[in-house]
């Protein structure tokens, strides 16, 4: 993906990564981690929030720093790099509550073109999941890397 | 620009690869989104139809 992003910190393990979201807001710390889930298949989840000053990490507050779009880009890329290390495998994400998974999928929407060409996307709608589609409200996704 | 802006901007000028992450694998928001996650998947497990491609 060639989008505007911005730049991490990896940790060694490529699966902890760390930038700083700069808008009106300020300069926000957020992490994200990739954990695994299941052996059978392989799927990770990818988790990110923002650190505090105290350290604390939580995505209870809507930053609004007015770079969404940023911020998925710069997600996605993790995606990239972890899966250059550990292999292309289902990597589950989902937003803290339902507003903030709709945000995520309007993102996933403004650059489906870009996603498209190197990630499958799959939603959960409806008690099953489904290769993502625009504007469908879905409550989880899985993404793996073509 | 604050301070920290301008370190921010001076340190992330490009990926940097570090042993000196702090390691978030105890973090209990990671570890509850992680054991939430682990419930979703086991309650609606990725369709085979997704697993043969």
């Amino acid at each position: 993906m060639n989008l505007d992003r911005y730049h991490f910190i990896i940790a060694n393990d490529y699966r902890k990564y760390i930038f700083y979201s700069d808008g009106p807001r300020g300069v926000i710390k957020k992490v994200i981690t990739y954990t695994r889930l299941s052996d059978t298949p392989l799927t990770y989840n990818l988790a990110f929030g923002d650190e505090n000053a105290a350290g604390v990490v939580d995505d209870a507050v809507v930053s609004d720093n007015q770079d969404r779009d940023m911020v998925l880009a710069t997600v996605a890329s993790t995606i990239n790099l972890f899966c250059d290390r550990y292999g292309n495998h289902f990597i589950y994400a989902e937003g803290r509550t339902p507003v903030r998974t709709r945000l995520y999928q309007m993102s996933i929407s403004r650059l489906w073109e870009e996603i498209n060409e190197n990630f499958q996307v799959l939603g959960f709608v409806n008690g099953d999941w489904e290769d993502f589609q625009h504007n469908v409200n879905y409550e989880a996704f899985l993404v793996k890397r073509k | 620009m604050s301070t920290v802006k301008k370190a921010v901007q001076d340190i992330l000028h490009e990926d940097v690869i570090s042993d000196k992450v702090k390691n978030y694998t105890d973090e209990p928001y990671f570890v509850k989104k992680a054991e939430k996650a682990k419930e979703f998947l086991r309650q609606h497990p990725i369709p085979e139809r997704y697993l043969k491609k």
